[in-house]
């Protein structure tokens, strides 16, 4: 079998597409102009830059102006929960949160906690997922902010952000942020259906480069910026305009909207095209997260008896690329803190491994990364000695 | 530090592995913190270390000194291959990142451990 090169690490980053590129080079170029100046090149920026902005509030139902641009997925994050905290202390200083949240979120309630707040970590359950009824058990009369995201990075679980947006609605001095940022563009996303005040979304997962991400912030939404110093993003976001990243990001969500449906057709096609062939091919397996209510790109597999980095090298020694959540450092096992919180044992969670597809994948591809996974799975296995009968 | 590419190699292409039905001399140990593992099966004959067999499970680093230790035991004697340090295993694979200096250290314990049960030899089908 002639050796590939198959990308499928598309929840980590996603290839950027050409055209998304060509309108980012156009502007690198030619819109060059700062977006705060008054003059005819500032104005052409600042143009450009309203442009994206209803292009990706477009994305998720939002007007132009509840758009805040960002670095990236991390920072928007940090803003949300931060600068939502910070502008809502004098209400309740208490905050309900997810046991599987991206680290960008975990370790900024982390910091809340060491700052004197209380933060509720809900569990999940065996199909990772929060159930709502927790989360009304776990409000407080001094509960501020709820965080919780809207799919799972690891394992791709859908949360009922809706569900938890009608009991935020009910309530006086409660908001609810929700990190999109693995949903947006996969999903079909609407901020009023969902109802949530603050929402996460990076452009680099989406088919655009890395370095820009938005967060929505509901109008009517008090948030304290977090980077001071200039009036840009209406004082949420001090710092000059990353004026190409933001059009390559427009452009990207303009795509996005226009070829949701078929991307989510394609990418779940081949999903589960390859969960079927690894069924059929390679026993011992356990797929983690729930079966239904999960994005369709996406394919979290324990592969039993190995370990999940050893079958990361071997994969992408045969030009595979894949993610593991799980990492041996110093001697200390830290397997994927989301496989653990599935209730699954260290074993298992040292053998997950995270399939996502994309838009640009093919079922070739999916042939040769069954074909690969199947040899080294049977390769390390024959190495374990976990397979042994003691 | 990247991993170099004889790691890779051996990593793709596991040299020795598998168990000896007729050993003279086995040990299985386990990191008990990461619950890393090796099993090491000798044959030795006349002091000398005649054919190593491995397995192991963990991180890549502990797969791949395994692989690497068979590779240097073979053909020594009990002697010689007592003196082998963590470091000589580091430097034949080519160095590896410090925090993952623990994978090499379980595979010389595990070799310690065969020879000490030297004194102790396996029964038959044991290995």
């Amino acid at each position: 079998m002639a050796k590939r090169r198959v990308y499928l690490d598309n929840s980590a980053t996603t290839p950027v597409d050409p055209r998304v590129a060509a309108a980012m080079s156009r502007a690198v170029v030619e819109t060059f102009g700062n977006a705060s100046s008054v003059h005819g090149f500032g104005q052409q920026a600042r143009a450009a830059v309203d442009r994206a902005r209803r292009e990706v509030g477009g994305l998720i139902g939002a007007k132009q102006n509840e758009i805040v641009f960002t670095s990236g997925g991390t920072e928007a994050n940090n803003l949300a929960i931060r600068g939502l905290c910070e502008a809502a202390a004098s209400h309740g200083r208490h905050v309900i949160t997810s046991a599987i949240e991206h680290p960008s979120v975990a370790g900024v309630c982390k910091e809340l906690e060491k700052r004197g707040w209380d933060v509720t970590r809900l569990p999940v359950y065996e199909n990772g997922i929060v159930r709502v009824e927790d989360v009304n058990n776990a409000l407080r009369p001094d509960t501020v902010l709820i965080t919780i995201m809207l799919a799972n990075n690891e394992i791709g679980t859908v949360q009922p952000i809706r569900e938890i947006g009608g009991l935020v609605r009910e309530k006086k001095n409660l908001w609810l942020h929700t990190d999109a940022v693995q949903a947006a563009g996969r999903l079909p996303l609407n901020v009023d259906e969902l109802g949530c005040d603050l929402l996460t979304m990076s452009a680099h997962k989406l088919y655009a480069p890395k370095g820009i991400g938005a967060l929505y912030v509901r109008r009517g939404v008090r948030l304290h910026g977090q980077n001071v110093g200039g009036h840009q993003e209406r004082e949420r976001r001090a710092g000059t305009e990353n004026v190409p990243g933001i059009v390559a990001f427009g452009e990207a969500a303009k795509l996005a909207r226009e070829e949701l449906e078929q991307r989510s057709a394609h990418d779940r096609m081949l999903r589960d095209k390859f969960e079927a062939q690894v069924r059929s091919r390679i026993k011992d397996v356990v797929m983690n997260g729930d079966r239904e209510q999960r994005l369709g790109h996406l394919s979290n597999i324990s592969f039993r008896f190995i370990e999940g980095e050893g079958l990361l090298i071997n994969l992408d020694l045969e030009g595979v690329a894949v993610s593991t959540g799980s990492a041996c450092s110093s001697g200390t096992l830290e397997p994927s803190p989301v496989i653990r919180a599935l209730g699954v044992n260290d074993e298992l969670a040292r053998g997950s491994i995270r399939f996502s597809f994309g838009k640009d994948n093919t079922e070739d591809d999916v042939d040769y990364a069954v074909e690969v996974l199947s040899q080294a799975v049977e390769r390390l296995r024959a190495l374990s000695p976990l397979t042994l009968v003691t | 530090m990247p991993y170099s590419a004889q790691f890779k190699d051996h990593l793709a292409h596991p040299r020795n592995v598998g168990q000896l039905p007729d050993a003279t001399a086995v040990a299985d140990e386990k990191n008990p913190v990461c619950g890393d593992r090796l099993r090491l099966s000798l044959i030795i004959k006349d002091n000398r270390i005649e054919t190593a067999r491995y397995l192991a499970y963990g991180c890549p680093p502990t797969l791949v000194c395994g692989s690497v230790l068979t590779e240097l035991i073979i053909g020594k004697t009990t002697v010689e291959a007592r003196k082998l340090t963590r470091a000589d295993l580091l430097n034949a694979i080519g160095g590896l990142p410090s925090r993952k200096h623990h994978a090499a250290s379980l595979a010389i314990e595990t070799l310690k451990s065969a020879l000490q049960d030297l004194q102790n030899p396996v029964k038959p089908g044991q290995g």
